[in-house]
């Protein structure tokens, strides 16, 4: 009996310390690594691809990932916000298909895990991304590249 | 006579024509006690069988896992498959499995009440301890190749067509094989650093239900410490992490980073862990009515 208690102050000391060190942890460590630079630039490289990708499954003429002038912005919240962590993020990927006086904005909604990883949810155009499907030659429904982006930008 | 732990009589020594170390005698032993566990063969079988009837339930719906990575893909690529199954279920599968042996592999001989045979035979403290560890960091590697191998030609049953990784660059088949199997032993560093964790619990508390449940419920806390917003430091110091670190490997251009933080967080779980463990075991009263 004696020893089942002891063993449950010290689990509830344990708790006690581990409590306000997550706290501290999450208040003033530093940053997470998962800022509005990495994340651009993971997003804008792996639009520009997947972009490249659409296009060729859809029969179009296949665009050179460097004529894209592809760039994003991105940020987290409302300016308000701590420009740095996890959660919801806004991005605007800015590229040129007929060239550079015409530039597209497609938008997404990134979500962004603690390791980096993204998940980013088109936002429109709508014909750009805002369908799941795309139809390829000879009416063959395809997954639409640039529905759902995923990526990971390193955050060590 | 009173024995002090770990030092023993001249008798007790291996005759000097014996050439087997006595730690390979244990090792041996264990192994042969693992292999014939129903929980292992059940792993086994599931292991084999697992990723093939993964792939045949991908097939025949038509819904996708659309919230892991690669998820949209499992009906375009076969190889997006493995992928999302190690997404999926690396980070809590893998130290449940291992748990489940390692986590047993000490405190069993508590539950029979067989340590004093055992430490009665001629094999010192340290040759049962490094014996019962290797066994457990042999089924744990044991089962990561398994995993790996079965999960691969699953996912080459399944389709060879290019996959999109996570830079949204096409890569073909050969190739991203070849990154399949890197992601799957890329998860072997923190699996063993959880296999040093489930010894420790189990040497430390003598008691397999602690030694089995304490991993799995670390893991599970850890699923939702993974989810706060962590300075990246800390961040990189959970054991869970290191299991997400080859999602990198598919990025482009690909980075190392997290998973070279991974193997130091790994190494460091991996000795702490073993020390302690060899520390308790070292010292312990064996035999004396408490």
């Amino acid at each position: 009996m004696a020893r089942l208690r002891r063993a449950r102050r010290r689990a509830l000391a344990a708790a006690g310390a581990a409590l306000p060190l997550a706290i501290l942890l999450t208040g003033c460590g530093g940053s997470t690594g998962i800022t509005a630079g990495p994340l651009q630039t993971s997003i804008s490289g792996t639009f520009a691809n997947l972009y490249v990708l659409q296009q060729a499954e859809q029969g179009n003429p296949r665009p050179s990932l460097r004529s894209l002038h592809t760039r994003a912005s991105c940020q987290r919240g409302t300016p308000a916000t701590p420009q740095d962590g996890s959660g919801n993020w806004l991005c605007l990927i800015t590229y040129e298909i007929a060239g550079p006086g015409y530039p597209v904005i497609a938008k997404y909604k990134v979500d962004v895990q603690t390791d980096g990883c993204y998940a980013a949810d088109g936002d429109g155009p709508a014909s750009v991304n805002g369908s799941p499907t795309i139809t390829g030659p000879h009416y063959v429904q395809l997954v639409n590249p640039l529905s759902l982006i995923d990526g990971c930008f390193d955050i060590a | 006579m009173t024995l002090a732990a770990g030092r023993w009589p001249v008798y007790a020594a291996p005759a000097a024509g014996e050439r087997r170390s006595g730690a390979l005698v244990v090792y041996r032993l264990e192994l042969l006690k693992i292999s014939r566990m129903i929980q292992v063969r059940t792993m086994a079988v599931l292991g084999i069988i697992g990723p093939f009837l993964a792939v045949a339930v991908l097939r025949v719906q038509s819904a996708t896992p659309g919230d892991t990575a690669f998820g949209q893909w499992v009906h375009e690529s076969g190889l997006a498959i493995p992928m999302v199954v190690l997404g999926f279920g690396a980070p809590w599968v893998g130290p449940v499995l291992v748990a489940v042996v390692a986590g047993d592999i000490f405190s069993s001989e508590d539950r029979f009440g067989t340590w004093k045979t055992i430490l009665t035979r001629s094999r010192s403290r340290g040759q049962l301890f490094a014996g019962k560890a290797l066994a457990a960091l042999t089924f744990a590697i044991a089962l990561m190749v398994l995993l790996t191998v079965t999960d691969l030609v699953a996912g080459l049953a399944a389709g060879t067509q290019p996959v999109v990784g996570l830079g949204g660059q096409l890569v073909r088949a050969g190739p991203a094989a070849g990154l399949v199997a890197l992601s799957y032993l890329s998860d072997l560093p923190p699996l063993l650093g959880f296999t040093a964790l489930a010894v420790m619990l189990s040497v430390i508390s003598r008691n397999s239900v602690v030694g089995i449940g304490g991993p799995i419920v670390i893991t599970l806390v850890l699923q939702v410490v993974t989810l706060i917003s962590l300075p990246a430091w800390a961040q990189m110091a959970l054991i869970s992490t290191p299991f997400q670190a080859w999602h990198g490997f598919w990025a482009q251009p690909a980075f190392y980073g997290e998973f070279l933080w991974g193997l130091v967080t790994a190494a460091a779980w991996f000795v702490i862990c073993g020390v302690v463990s060899w520390l308790v075991f070292r010292r312990r009263v064996i035999g004396v009515a408490s």
